[in-house]
């Protein structure tokens, strides 16, 4: 990742500049990020099986190439108004810890690098979502992009 | 050397080894004074120590070559086998086992100094003790009918070699000679020991075996035979080895005479053509034993055999929707095609099914240890007795019964068995038994744990889960002992402060239940006060692909695993009564309570159908018990791969997998003995 950092003069001071990837998309007209790290894939919308018993975030699970993976519609895990569905929504396939499973969005916008010094901290920003979600609210061209926490997601952390 | 490259090699066999060490160290507990046991222990602590040297595991080849010297010492008989040494050897195997571990994982491994030093303390002289012995040996050796012998026997050798003569065996004395060209001396060895395993067994080499394989040896070898096998057959085979010039062939004196009984000595003494003509039968048997096994075991990487698996899977699943396509749209060739490969992939499965298949041994090793160990340390005397241990099962459900079994087996030695002093007093012998027995049943595998302990209290498990507030009193009252002994298995029944309270026999056992009907099985207890308990535990063959009914509710797909179904039938609505707020119906006189999956599963009112005129009924059974499904559509039977939920949705209790249909769509399968406990 070295073309990712570059030497650049602040004040008095050398500093290593640290960028990082962030898969963007919408849920309910605001646009979150997620970590590319964590990204496997991204799917136009899938037949998906409700599963019951399961808390009510979980749409169900659904076929990817042979496996069977978990959904979790994004929105009801963030507590956010439900919207229906349109042709831009997506299932972003997540993987953290060995585990893989898909979120809904509205919509993914865009895969933008972001400079870490322009990341605030998640207390800092006043956002829709509970802070515990929030790894961080980064500012990009003159957007706010809320970064979420892939382990909180799937209740990990 | 690139040393990862045979990791997986080396983690596999320290493994094997370090299991027939435990196994090889217990019999010798039982029987202190068995030499070909000792031999054992000894053979895979030197090959654990040539297998770990050549990994560069220093520590691991340090520790097994001091136990070496100390198993030397017990083989020579010139130190007696006591309790503090198989004690000692013991604690070398755990420590070993960890190091093993730890090399797996590229950790350093703990200190063995201490353990060495013990070791040390046993053998005074340190290395040069068996040195010393063997040196001791040679003024034994009777001269004067030695003449054809060039080898030193130790007394133990000739009481080996006698022991075969007496059963008309002929101890044999081979001298190989290399050609001085050979240059992969240790190679040609292998091979003239290969060989020789064909005829009989060899005993002893100088030099020692490892000089052999260390290739520290002129070009000479020599090797004691036993065998009853023809010389010049045996001849023939070495000179047909690349590389050897000469085999020198000669019998060894007859040691049996005089120095065993009378009897023995006449057997011995009798013409050696009809003594090996007579031998001769089991012997070959035994070469022929032993090249089944080698040249019909492959070793597969686990993982590659899931992969296989997973593409039987999917072309099972594939196969079901081309056969769907071939009905819809009225293709006869298609149809006709379509069954012909409905042979070939059943075949396949059935394949891959048994490749699959690993004998319960694997598990039940790990016990005979434990027992010791746990009745050492609750100092009780319990015998452990394991039969059925060639009973194959999936892998994927062997994987999964080791902690159930060992859960149950604890709770066995631990509350089950008395104390000497108790059973006594109870008229009983002071030695415990517990049994651990595997078989087959049909599509299933029997697993049972019998002990012959003090049993279970019904009475005093109703008085608890009442005071624990698992049952009301009013439903204790109703319980028959039969019944009450079941909460054992609740859930709410295993909290640690209960378990202390009472014989113990609640610890995890809700855990074990579930676990094993995760695996498609189900355990059920019998139990006789003062007599014993015995649990059973009932397992699915495997676990991989299923036979099932898939059946609609609402709109919804679910697969009933077959092996729960006993019928199908339709009922009007008028069928149905309520006894006890509970609806049931009759079926052939018999009382069949009624489930309503589109309540067990919440499907939601607005797409829940309106009751129809008819209703379809799926009667499924667990154990015993029986009840019928009441489903919307029967959509018909299918092979199903099951497929789990992810580590995300464990514990759904009523869903025990996943299955991709034909079209593509994820259908869920019913865990049927928790959707009749929930209903």
């Amino acid at each position: 990742m070295s073309e990712n950092r570059s030497l650049a003069k602040n004040s008095d001071e050398t500093r290593v500049r640290e960028e990082i990837q962030l898969v963007v998309f919408k849920l309910a007209m605001e646009e979150y990020a997620i970590d590319i790290g964590h990204v496997s894939e991204i799917r136009k919308m899938l037949a998906i099986t409700r599963v019951p018993k399961t808390p009510e975030y979980y749409l169900g699970v659904m076929n990817l190439r042979g496996s069977v993976l978990p959904v979790i519609d994004l929105k009801k895990r963030l507590s956010l108004p439900s919207t229906a569905k349109t042709e831009d929504s997506r299932i972003i396939i997540l993987s953290v810890d060995d585990i893989s499973f898909g979120v809904t969005v509205d919509a993914v916008s865009e895969v933008s690098i972001i400079d870490k010094a322009d990341i605030e901290p998640p207390s800092s920003i006043d956002t829709n979502v509970e802070n515990r979600f929030v790894v961080g609210v980064g500012k990009h061209n003159n957007r706010l992009l809320i970064m979420l926490s892939v382990k909180e997601i799937v209740g990990l952390a | 050397m690139d040393v990862n490259q045979y990791m997986g090699m080396f983690m596999e066999e320290s493994r094997e080894h370090l299991q027939a060490l435990n196994k090889s160290l217990l019999d010798l507990e039982n029987d202190a004074g068995n030499i070909s046991v000792l031999g054992e222990i000894f053979r895979s602590a030197h090959t654990l120590k040539g297998m770990s040297a050549t990994m560069g595991f220093t520590v691991i080849a340090e520790l097994t070559h001091e136990m070496e010297n100390v198993l030397d010492l017990l083989r020579k008989e010139t130190l007696k086998c006591d309790e503090n040494i198989i004690d000692l050897l013991f604690r070398c195997v755990d420590t070993l086992e960890r190091l093993v571990e730890s090399a797996g994982n590229g950790e350093k491994g703990e200190d063995v100094s201490a353990l060495v030093q013990e070791l040390k303390k046993i053998t005074p002289k340190g290395g040069a003790a068996p040195a010393k012995t063997a040196a001791a040996a040679k003024p034994d050796a009777p001269a004067p009918d030695m003449e054809t012998v060039a080898i030193e026997l130790s007394d133990i050798d000739k009481d080996i070699i006698a022991a075969a003569q007496g059963q008309g065996l002929a101890g044999l004395h081979i001298k190989i000679a290399l050609d001085e060209k050979c240059m992969l001396k240790a190679a040609r060895v292998y091979m003239v020991m290969t060989s020789l395993e064909d005829f009989g067994e060899v005993i002893k080499t100088v030099p020692s075996a490892e000089d052999l394989e260390k290739e520290r040896f002129g070009l000479s070898f020599d090797v004691v035979l036993l065998s009853g096998k023809d010389i010049d057959g045996m001849k023939d085979r070495l000179l047909g080895i690349s590389e050897i010039v000469s085999v020198e062939i000669n019998k060894l004196p007859d040691f049996a005479a005089g120095a065993l009984t009378e009897d023995a000595a006449r057997k011995a003494s009798s013409p050696t053509a009809g003594a090996a003509e007579k031998h001769d039968a089991p012997a070959a048997k035994k070469a022929e034993d032993h090249k089944v096994k080698s040249v019909q075991s492959v070793r597969v990487d686990i993982d590659k055999l899931d992969t296989l698996l997973n593409i039987v899977g999917e072309i099972v699943i594939n196969k079901t929707r081309l056969a769907q396509i071939g009905i819809m749209h009225r293709l006869p060739d298609l149809v006709e095609t379509i069954e012909q490969m409905d042979r070939v992939t059943t075949e396949l499965q059935t394949i891959v099914m048994k490749i699959r298949m690993v004998p319960i041994s694997q598990v039940f090793n790990r016990f005979p240890r434990m027992v010791r160990d746990i009745s050492r340390e609750l100092n009780k005397e319990i015998n452990l007795i394991i039969e059925g241990e060639e009973t194959e099962l999936d892998r994927t459900v062997i994987d999964e019964i080791g902690d159930p079994l060992m859960h149950i087996l604890r709770n066995s030695l631990d509350h089950g068995i008395e104390s000497a002093e108790e059973r006594r007093a109870a008229g009983k012998k002071p030695t415990g038994n517990v049994k651990l027995i595997a078989s087959h049943e049909g599509n299933n595998v029997v697993i049972d744990i019998e002990d012959d302990g003090k049993g279970i209290d019904p009475a005093f498990i109703k008085r608890k889960a009442v005071e624990k507030g698992v049952i009301t009193q009013q439903e204790s009252d109703k319980m028959d002992d039969n019944e009450a002994i079941k909460i054992i298995f609740a859930p709410g029944f295993s909290t640690a402060s209960v378990v202390t309270d009472i014989s113990g026999r609640g610890v995890g056992m809700d855990v074990v239940r579930t676990k094993i009907e995760a695996l498609g099985g189900n355990v059920d207890v019998e139990t006789k006060l003062g007599a014993g308990s015995k649990f059973k535990i009932r397992l699915p063959l495997t676990l991989a692909i299923i036979q099932a009914l898939l059946i609609k509710v609402a709109d919804e797909t679910y697969a009933i695993p077959l092996g729960s179904i006993d019928s199908t039938i339709n009922i009007v609505p008028t069928d149905i009564s309520t006894v006890q707020n509970k609806e049931v119906f009759l079926l052939r006189g018999q009382i069949i309570p009624i489930i309503r999956l589109n309540r067990t599963l919440n499907v939601s009112a607005e797409e829940a159908k309106p009751a129809a005129e008819e209703l379809y009924i799926v009667i499924v059974h667990m154990g015993e018990q029986k009840a019928g499904i009441i489903v919307d559509t029967l959509v018909g039977q299918h092979d199903i791969v099951i497929k789990s939920l992810g580590k995300l949705m464990t514990n759904i209790s009523v869903i025990a997998g996943a299955t991709v249909l034909g079209d593509g769509s994820v259908a869920l399968i019913l865990d049927i003995a928790t959707v009749m406990q929930t209903s």
